[in-house]
């Protein structure tokens, strides 16, 4: 098994918000998450990423035959995990470019790969930017700093290609995006899909599901998952909402 | 410290001590002592200081005469190695170098209307025992290094500085302190700038834990001057940086700048104070600050805006960052404005590293230490990237690196 999520309970500042969660992804396969706002899917990606803000209940994660919980924040990004945030940070004064290179090494050395030099990594920062419509321009800024909401989200892609992950968590990727903006972003992730990938994708609506098709659409409600199966259950909750799942 | 006892005792070795009216402004200041004591109450030039390190310092005032080395390197570029808070005179066309004179320190006795409050002030002027006044020429353009080396352990310097650019000209300044005695400088800089003059003065502070550096400044901005100041504090011995400045003509100016790098138990005070006293003027106080450890620091901007001191435009900002649960910065903002079409404004920021921003860079797989030092880099990123010389960049860098290298 790729993930395996068994029992997960996770509970912050004495709330519980996941419980006994259990979800199985396996190589090349999309899932996707959809669920109410404060079900705790947010969480879920941030737990899976690594955030200390959490206390772990019950229950255990493997990723790639690791236990998760043995691997902190960048250990994690390094073994091929990768959260595509819902609200990007803002770092002002970190540039994108060295930013993004000494995120690519630190994973090259992990995987005891030769780190890319300047030059290469440039060409391929120029290469991926292009594809995802990115000005060039925009490289040259601080991170996320003064982006709109669509650029915020077009870099978390942009990264994400570069990082080649082997588990994309795509956490609200669809919010704040006009619908141009959604084809691009939605056909990087696509162009990104490969047999050896997975993706986990959190959305509140189908809309994005129309663009990148999942092999199978979970809802999760109250902290855990109620009802998995195929893209039917995305139509059904475009037509009748979460009520009934709840 | 008894301060007549002390002044009585050393007396042959201090400035102009000879001189009637000196003698009469200093018995003016030990009044204020005797009377005063070392009050912290209601004064900020005592606040959060540690006066036993004061007190208890063996003085010693006497001061061998080193002779300083003045090289003219390139033209226009002079490099001045001040021993012991002295310069040796030197004269070309452009710049001239002279002992500070009794006229020197009773003009600036006479005309200090900010510091009569500032204890360490007085103490520099009651206590006199070294300076120099540099004057740059009408109309030249001047670079000049001081490298201010103190020989000696127990030796305490009490120095004032004149600076005058005259009319037309421009000086860039870079003052290093690099010291590792365990000793006390007392520095008072007074800068006087002349109708379209220009002063970018950086001071690079770097000074071992048992070297206390209390360095004051005055500057006077007259016509279409401006006076830049940028304070660079990576010392591990105590520090006051309190940099006073006085709008006195139309469309001057006044940036007062400063970033320190504090760890284990240091402390270091600031202040900056500009007084706009004409028309048209701007200014700007910006202090930043990193404290890690139990290291602890205040900050106090003060803005004054005289009524006749319309258009006016006058910025502070405090920012800092700290790094661990027992570090301190306190920030006092102030304004006084006394005219009514001025634009001006403070703000005060003080806080741990972002966690968030920290999270979003281990996630991309970037190490907690690697990402913490980024943010710091990124903190004062605005500021390092303004520095257009070279060399000072090259040297904040390095010692920003050292710095960097000491948080675990």
């Amino acid at each position: 098994m790729f993930l395996e999520i068994k029992d997960l309970s996770v509970k912050i500042e004495n709330k519980n918000i996941l419980k006994s969660l259990n979800l199985n992804i396996n190589k090349g396969e999309v899932h996707a998450i959809m669920g109410p706002n404060g079900s705790g899917k947010s969480t879920l990606a941030n737990v899976l990423a690594g955030k200390e803000d959490y206390e772990i209940l019950n229950g255990r994660i493997n990723f790639k035959d690791n236990d998760l919980f043995d691997l902190n924040i960048e250990e994690r990004a390094q073994e091929g995990m990768f959260l595509a945030f819902q609200y990007p940070v803002e770092i002002p004064g970190v540039n994108i470019t060295p930013f993004l290179h000494s995120a690519i090494n630190s994973k090259r050395k992990r995987m005891n790969e030769e780190e890319i030099d300047n030059l290469s990594f440039a060409k391929l920062l120029k290469s991926k930017a292009s594809d995802l419509g990115i000005n060039i321009d925009m490289l040259k800024r601080s991170v996320n700093t003064g982006f709109s909401g669509g650029e915020k989200k077009r870099y978390e892609i942009l990264q994400m290609s570069i990082l080649n992950p082997d588990l994309a968590i795509l956490d609200e990727t669809d919010s704040g995006l006009d619908i141009d903006a959604l084809k691009i972003v939605t056909d990087g992730v696509n162009k990104l899909k490969t047999k050896d990938n997975s993706f986990l994708i959190i959305t509140h609506y189908q809309k994005l599901l129309d663009y990148i098709k999942p092999d199978y659409v979970h809802v999760m409600v109250n902290g855990s998952i109620v009802k998995s199966g195929g893209s039917e259950i995305a139509a059904e909750i475009e037509k009748d909402g979460f009520q009934k799942f709840q | 410290m008894n301060i007549q006892d002390n002044y009585q005792k050393n007396k042959k070795n201090i400035f102009f001590s000879e001189n009637k009216d000196i003698q009469t402004h200093r018995k003016k200041l030990i009044n204020i002592f005797e009377n005063d004591g070392f009050n912290k109450k209601n004064n900020e030039s005592l606040k959060n200081i540690n006066l036993k390190n004061f007190i208890d310092f063996k003085y010693r005032y006497l001061i061998s005469e080193e002779t300083s080395v003045i090289n003219n390197n390139q033209e226009n570029s002079y490099s001045i190695v001040s021993v012991n808070g002295q310069c040796s005179s030197f004269k070309d066309d452009k710049i001239e170098i002279t002992k500070i004179l009794d006229e020197d320190y009773n003009d600036f006795s006479k005309n200090n209307t900010i510091e009569n409050n500032d204890h360490f002030v007085n103490l520099n002027s009651l206590f006199l025992n070294s300076g120099f006044k540099i004057v740059i020429k009408k109309n030249n353009n001047i670079k000049i290094k001081i490298s201010n080396i103190i020989t000696d352990d127990n030796l305490t310097i009490f120095q004032k500085n004149n600076y005058i650019c005259e009319e037309g000209s421009s000086l860039n300044l870079i003052e290093e302190y690099e010291n590792k005695n365990n000793s006390t400088s007392n520095i008072l800089n007074v800068i006087k700038l002349e109708k379209n003059s220009q002063l970018n003065h950086f001071l690079i502070q770097d000074n071992s834990p048992n070297h206390n550096l209390i360095i004051t400044s005055h500057s006077s901005c007259k016509k279409d001057s401006t006076y830049t100041q940028k304070v660079y504090n990576f010392s591990e011995g105590y520090v006051r940086n309190f940099h006073y400045s006085e709008l006195i003509e139309a469309n001057s100016e006044a940036d007062l700048q400063g970033i320190f790098f504090l760890k284990d138990n240091n402390t270091s005070n600031n202040k900056t104070f500009v007084k706009h006293l004409a028309e048209d003027c701007k200014s700007n106080q910006v202090y930043k600050g990193i404290l890690n450890d139990r290291s602890k620091a205040t900050y106090f901007s003060n803005t004054y805006v005289d009524q006749v001191a319309q258009k006016t435009e006058g910025y502070q900002l405090s920012k800092g960052i700290l790094l661990s649960d027992n570090a301190s910065y306190f920030s006092k903002p102030e304004l006084k404005i006394y005219a009514d079409d001025v634009k001006c404004s403070h703000g005060s920021t003080i806080g741990p590293i972002d966690e968030n921003a920290i999270f979003y860079l281990r996630s991309r797989g970037m190490s907690k230490i690697a990402a913490t030092k980024i943010l710091i880099s990124s903190f004062i990123n605005e500021e390092l990237s303004s520095i257009d010389n070279a060399q000072m960049s090259e040297i904040i860098q390095k010692k920003l690196v050292r710095y960097l290298s000491k948080i675990k």
